[in-house]
Parts: C-alpha cells; sequence; structure tokens
C-alpha cells in the first residue's frame, strides 16, 4: 500500500479522543483524520497549546498519522450546524477557526486541515457566493502558506462547492495555489459526481492531499458501511495505488459513534478484503515491499540527510524489488509502474517536504541526469509529488524522456504530470509516439480529456500510412479512432 | 548451450549481432567502459556515453533477450589526457547503479604516471564500492605491464578473486593465474588469442577462473567468438558441463561478487512463449 488506511474521530463521538486513537489504532489503522470538536482537541480552549502538545505525543506514541477534519457541527454556533461557513454573509468566524485549525495542523504534524465551503444561503446568488468563496479562501490560504500546512477543499453534496469540478475549478481561479489541494469523499462520488470514485481519484491524482472512505448511494447522501451502497471499494483503493496517493485514507462515518468500535473492526475487514481482491497474491506481495523497512529507513535518512538520496536512489530496485504492480494487465509496469517507481516517489516525496523549492529541483533534475532508466522513471512518476516550483523543470524532464525511444521512459513521461502541464502538441507527439513504440495508451494519463481533432487527425493520418504499407494499425490507433 | 559473454562492446555492433549472438546462446553480456576509437575532449562526452551504457544500451539488448550489465571506469588510455581526468570525480554516482557490476576497464595502456595515478584511485574505488575490477592489459610490452598491473593490484588491497585480468596469453596466464586473479582473454579473428590457443591454455592451465570474451568493439572482431571457442572445446573432448562452467557460469561467479546481476529471462524470450502479451517484444516502430 502506497497510502495510509486511517478512521475518523468524528465517528467516535461518544469516545473521550484519547480512548478514540487507541482503539483506532488497536484496530490496525495506521491513521487519524481528527475532526476538531469541543470535546476533541477543542481549538477555542485556554489551554489548547499544551493539549495539543499532549495529542500529538500520543500520536506519535501510537504510530498514527494525522489529517485535520474541520466538519464539526457546532462548535462555532450552538443553535445553528456548521454555521458560519466561507459563504456566509460573515465569514470571520469560520475562517478564524480555520486558522486556529491550521496552527493546530502545524503542530501536531499533520498532513493537512481539510474544509468545505458550506451551504449557500437561499437568498444569496451564486456570484456573490463565489466572490465570499475566493476572498474567504485567499485568507485561509495565508495562514496555510504561513505555517507550510497544506489545505483540501473538499465537495460536499448540497453544498456550494459540493463537485470535483467545481473545486478544481476554484483552485484554478485562484491561480492554482500550491498549498490548495483536494480532500476527497468518495462515498461522495457515488452520490453526486458524474464519472465513479476511482476516476474522480485519478482526475484530482496530484492534487489530492486527503482521502475519506465510506459507501453510499447514487443520488443519498448518507455515510454507509462498506457494502451497503454501491461503491467499488477494490476499484478505488486500486486507483489511489495507481496514482501513487501516498496520503491518509479515513473512514468516514460519523453516524456511526453509537457502535464505533464494531463499525471501525467491520471497516477494517472490509478494507483488508479489498486490497488482497485487487491485488493478486505475487501483487500484494510485492506491494506490500514498498512498506518495506530499507525504504522507511530510506526516507526516514533522506528527511534528516538529503543528499543520501544520491546513492538511496539508485539502490531502490536491488532493495524493494522490481516488479510491476499490476502483472496481470500490465505485465511491463508500463501502465500502473512498478515496484520501484512507487518506492523512488516515496523517496522523492520525502525530499521534497524537507528541501527548499530551489535546491529540490536541482536535486531532482541531478537524479534524473545521473540516472539510468529506473531512476528516470521513478523521477518522472514522481514529478506529481512535487510542489509547483518544481513543474518547469518537471516538464524539461518529461520532454527528455519523450525524445528517448526507450518505452519505459516514454510510458513513464505521459503519467498525469504531463496530463496536467504537458502543452498540447508536445502531448500529441507523445500519444503519437506511444503509438509507434508500442506503450499501451492506457499509459496516457488524460487521454480522455485531451484528446481533440488534431491528435485525432493525426492519429488518421498515421493509420493511413500504415494501411498503405500494407501493416497493420495498432488496435489502440483503431480504437481511439472508434470512440472519438 | 548458455553463454554469458564478460566482455563485449555493444556500443559499436548492429542489431544483427545481438539476434545472431542470442540465436548462438548469448543471454548476458558485461559491456566495459572503454575507448571509442575518437579520443574524447571533455567530461561530457563520457556522462553521455556512461548513460548509454546503463540506459539505452541495455534497453536496446533486453530487446533481443539479452541481459546487458556493464563496468564504468576512466581507461587508461584517454586517463593521460588531462581534459578527461575530471571523469574521476563523477566516476562514485555510475558506481552506485543497478546495471554497474565492476570497475573497469583500468590498467595500463602507455605505462604512464598519469595511468598509475588513476588506475590505483579507480581501484580504491571499486574497494569502497564493493565491486570487481577489470583490468585491461597493454598491447605494447605486455609481459612488463602485467606484472607492473598485478603489482599495482596487490599494493591496493583489493582481493584478487575481486580482480580480472584481461587480455592474456600464453606468455602472461602463468603470471596471473599465480596470484589469484581472474583471467580473461579476447578472442579475435587476427589479433590477441584465437580459439584453437584458447583450448590449448584451456587443457594445460585449466577452467578456474578463467573467463572467454570476443571484446568485440569497433574493429575487426567478431561477436560470435564466444560461441566458436564453445564448440572448439567440445571438439578437442571438453564436456558440455566444462563448456557451462567457463561459458557461463565463471562470469557468473566473478561479476555477482557484486550483487548486481541480474540473469533471470526477459519477458517475451521464454522457451514456452514466443510473444508477450500478444504483442512480439519488437513490434511499433521497428517493424
Amino acid at each position: 500500500m502506497t497510502f495510509s488506511l486511517g478512521y475518523g474521530t468524528n465517528g467516535f463521538a461518544n469516545h473521550r479522543l484519547d480512548d478514540a486513537l487507541r482503539v483506532i489504532s488497536d484496530l490496525g489503522y495506521t491513521s487519524v483524520a481528527l475532526t476538531l470538536d469541543h470535546h476533541h482537541l477543542d481549538p477555542f480552549a485556554e489551554d489548547v497549546a499544551k493539549e495539543t502538545a499532549r495529542v500529538a505525543g500520543l500520536l506519535s506514541s501510537l504510530g498514527l498519522r494525522c489529517v485535520v477534519e474541520t466538519g464539526a457541527r457546532y462548535l462555532l454556533d450552538p443553535t445553528r450546524k456548521h454555521h458560519p461557513t466561507l459563504v456566509s454573509e460573515d465569514s470571520d468566524g469560520r475562517i478564524d477557526f480555520l486558522h486556529r485549525a491550521i496552527r493546530i495542523a502545524a503542530d501536531l504534524g499533520a498532513d493537512c486541515v481539510s474544509f468545505w465551503s458550506g451551504i449557500k444561503p437561499s437568498d444569496v446568488d451564486d456570484e456573490t457566493a463565489r466572490q465570499r468563496m475566493l476572498s474567504g479562501v485567499g485568507k485561509v490560504l495565508v495562514e496555510a502558506d504561513r505555517r507550510q500546512v497544506r489545505i483540501g477543499l473538499e465537495p460536499e453534496p448540497g453544498m456550494y462547492v459540493q463537485h470535483l469540478a467545481q473545486a478544481l475549478a476554484l483552485r484554478d481561479e485562484l491561480g492554482k495555489p500550491e498549498m490548495l489541494g483536494i480532500t476527497l469523499d468518495v462515498g461522495h462520488c457515488v452520490a453526486v459526481e458524474p464519472m465513479n470514485a476511482a476516476e474522480c481519484v485519478r482526475h484530482a491524482a496530484g492534487l489530492l492531499v486527503n482521502v475519506q472512505l465510506d459507501d453510499m448511494r447514487p443520488g443519498v447522501h448518507e455515510h454507509l458501511e462498506f457494502g451497503e451502497g454501491e461503491l467499488d471499494l477494490a476499484g478505488t483503493l486500486a486507483a489511489l495505488a495507481e496514482v501513487g496517493y501516498t496520503g491518509v485514507a479515513a473512514v468516514e462515518l460519523p453516524r456511526h459513534s453509537h457502535a464505533a468500535p464494531d463499525v471501525a473492526r467491520r471497516a477494517m475487514t472490509a478494507l483488508t478484503a479489498a486490497v488482497k481482491s485487487v491485488l493478486p497474491a505475487a501483487d500484494s506481495e510485492s506491494v506490500g515491499q514498498v512498506d518495506h523497512p530499507w525504504l522507511v529507513g530510506a526516507e526516514r535518512r533522506v528527511r534528516s540527510e538529503p543528499a543520501a538520496i544520491r546513492a538511496l536512489f539508485p539502490a531502490v530496485g536491488r532493495e524493494v524489488g522490481r516488479d510491476p504492480l499490476r502483472p496481470e494487465s500490465d505485465p511491463q509496469g508500463l501502465v500502473h509502474g512498478t515496484v520501484d517507481d512507487l518506492a523512488r516517489t516515496r523517496l522523492l516525496a520525502a525530499l521534497a517536504d524537507v528541501l527548499a523549492p530551489v535546491e529540490l529541483v536541482d536535486e531532482v533534475t541531478e537524479l534524473y541526469r545521473y540516472g539510468d532508466d529506473a531512476e528516470r522513471r521513478g523521477v518522472l512518476r514522481g514529478l506529481t509529488s512535487l510542489p509547483a516550483p518544481a513543474v518547469k523543470a518537471g516538464l524539461e524532464l518529461v520532454q527528455d524522456a519523450l525524445r528517448t525511444n526507450d518505452i519505459r521512459l516514454v510510458a513513464a513521461a505521459l503519467g498525469p504530470f504531463a496530463g496536467e502541464h504537458l502543452d498540447q502538441h508536445s502531448w500529441r507527439h507523445g500519444v503519437l509516439k506511444c503509438l509507434f513504440v508500442g506503450v499501451p495508451l492506457t499509459a496516457v494519463a488524460d487521454l480522455d480529456r485531451r484528446t481533440d481533432t488534431e491528435l485525432l487527425r493525426m492519429v488518421a493520418d498515421y493509420a493511413d500510412e500504415r494501411r498503405a504499407a500494407g501493416r497493420e494499425v495498432p488496435a489502440d490507433a483503431v480504437r481511439l479512432l472508434e470512440v472519438s | 548451450m548458455r553463454i554469458f559473454d564478460p566482455h563485449i562492446h555493444m556500443t559499436s555492433r548492429t542489431t544483427d549481432d545481438y539476434e545472431a549472438m542470442f540465436a548462438a546462446g548469448v543471454r548476458a553480456l558485461v559491456e566495459p567502459a572503454f575507448w571509442l576509437g575518437q579520443p574524447r575532449t571533455t567530461v561530457g562526452s563520457f556522462k553521455d556515453y556512461f548513460d548509454a551504457l546503463i540506459g539505452w544500451e541495455r534497453f536496446r539488448a533486453a530487446q533481443f533477450g539479452i541481459r546487458h550489465h556493464c563496468t564504468i571506469a576512466l581507461n587508461p588510455k584517454e586517463a593521460n589526457d588531462p581534459r578527461c581526468k575530471p571523469v574521476l570525480d563523477i566516476l562514485p554516482r555510475y558506481l552506485a547503479k543497478d546495471g554497474v557490476v565492476a570497475v573497469g576497464e583500468v590498467g595500463y595502456d602507455s605505462m604512464t604516471p598519469e595511468e598509475d595515478e588513476a588506475f590505483a584511485r579507480q581501484l580504491e574505488m571499486a574497494v569502497e564500492h564493493k565491486l570487481p575490477a577489470l583490468v585491461h592489459t597493454p598491447h605494447r610490452d605486455k609481459l612488463a605491464g602485467t606484472r607492473r598491473t598485478l603489482d599495482v593490484v596487490t599494493e591496493s588491497g583489493i582481493a584478487p578473486e575481486f580482480v580480472a585480468v584481461d587480455h592474456l596469453n600464453e606468455v602472461t596466464v602463468k603470471l596471473v593465474k599465480d596470484s589469484g586473479c581472474w583471467m580473461g582473454f579476447s578472442i579475435y579473428p587476427d589479433t590477441k588469442m584465437d580459439e584453437d590457443r584458447m583450448v590449448a591454455i584451456l587443457q594445460e592451465y585449466g577452467t578456474d577462473r578463467m573467463l572467454v570474451n570476443s571484446a568485440a568493439d569497433w574493429g575487426r572482431s567478431d561477436p560470435l567468438k564466444t560461441y566458436k571457442t564453445a564448440r572448439k572445446m567440445l571438439e578437442a573432448g571438453f564436456g558440455e558441463s566444462d563448456v557451462d562452467k567457463v561459458l557461463w557460469q565463471n562470469p557468473v561467479d566473478f561479476y555477482g561478487q557484486s550483487g548486481r546481476l541480474v540473469l533471470d529471462e526477459l519477458p517475451g524470450f521464454s522457451a514456452s512463449t514466443e510473444t508477450f502479451a500478444g504483442n512480439s517484444v519488437l513490434r511499433g516502430g521497428r517493424q
């Protein structure tokens, strides 16, 4: 597993926080989504700093990773649920709360703070709501930047921002701030998104900072235990692994607190079964190796001594293996990558945590320039875990890889990073190159979204050229021309 | 018959050679970094060459079912050019790579002080990176050069079983055998060794620590000399297991000391399946 399975404390509302954390840890979860509330690390308490330090110590002793959630119901206003929100007329209370949450997250060493927009009041028009969101998130980002804590905007059914597409558009409008990512509740995808949860995961890919796991039925915003709704849990977890998600994925069942320990145990059983079913035997073993003790030690070493990555990066394959992640559907690892690709992504993420952007760009570029094919692949697949200032350098590496004729480099170059950032001309030529050298088009991220008439023209011409020479047209080319 | 060519410069060879080698039984090889004929004048030229050895050439070989490894070093001839000396500084980065199974080719060309220094420093790097060393012996003044080579090896403190001394002949074999180092022989169409003389040496000195290579490069040479030597061995009365020892097991044992040899069959080249996931590996732009 590349990511960490956790449980939300809002599903343990009837437990003391310390008890909840211990039960969650005992059940085998390795992380926790901590909802700040009046009885769970109250951000308005006088002794909040002391209490935060104490909770940080407990998390650390239990070995739990943490994300901070801000969906408490009556924390700000004892009479009106969730009030005030970012789209309320007076949103100061919400902004102040989010600032506090960011400071607590920084002190806890949490991955991020999640938040949602709030329900648009009936007397507010769309434009006003949009302005309030832009302004409110902008203010929250100031504190996020200052504390270097990422914030994750969660699309929430019934709220002003309820679809992933809206959250992404809002982020674009704000100028794609580095500290603003996406929190995705996979149950919400079933309930209200036009695509399924796995597709949402692929769509958000590199922007995911937090994931919430639960089941739901289409059209009904009710958090259900796994198996009670229509979520493809296995497929969703596979998609998270596939996009190289390395954050927290925590069960979100806020209305099940009355039976929390049993519900959490059942959820863990379902998660374990889903992980096994989606990964064939050899495969789950090899994915398990990514959490290989060597890798854990290597990550620690990179954090304390960043230059150590120069010797660790080339050694990855020898230490954790080189098997494809999904050997049955992708025997060469061209589409989903290999165990060593995944491990290198993790090392790059660790490096990105400790180096300033300029140094990071230099180091990553050197890793690529001095890298063998496997290291270069690792860098290319890891580009999505790097912060925004690395995009320019990342694009140069992608261009370099697309100039080679090594199919493994070409495939790795056209992953989610290129899907998001590569210019359309280069991207089209990359796709055509895949057809030429035999890289399956499933390796190309965002193929559907980015395919345009010019690409189709190029592929059609290529197909004509093949036919004129009496040669077979690659099946992927035929398919692309048929579906588009 | 399975063959491991422990010394061949595939960068200079064509895809026809790869095909012929695979057909003859070559499944693995080591390509030592060496001189390219045309002298290089900048470190950048070496960097690109090393990158090809750990990247492109490896990939190319895999397309033909052959496992490719390499050795990395500043060769003795170019160690004499001050513009190339800084190559020594970038070597540690390469010596950490998966495909790099030894430091080499190091050794002597004209036996200059510059060569002394580069040779000694690179043997130190081999010790530091726990890698074997592939040592070239000079074409001119070979016997004296081989003696001096063995002295430097002894002084460096590297274990003799971590050293292969290459391009030996009837005159130099005994010295190296007595030193405890591995003995390498390059079988060439008209220089160095030929198949019949090689068989005679094997008859006289036995098969332990013996490495037979084609050393094929950009000059007149033949990438099938390993195979041809194997045939001559069989004709001369050696058994299949002797042939396997000299042409497979010995190179595996020598380079295997690096801990980095990968010898499992490449996908698509196993006897049972001619194609891979319904496609020949050589599909696409190559047909």
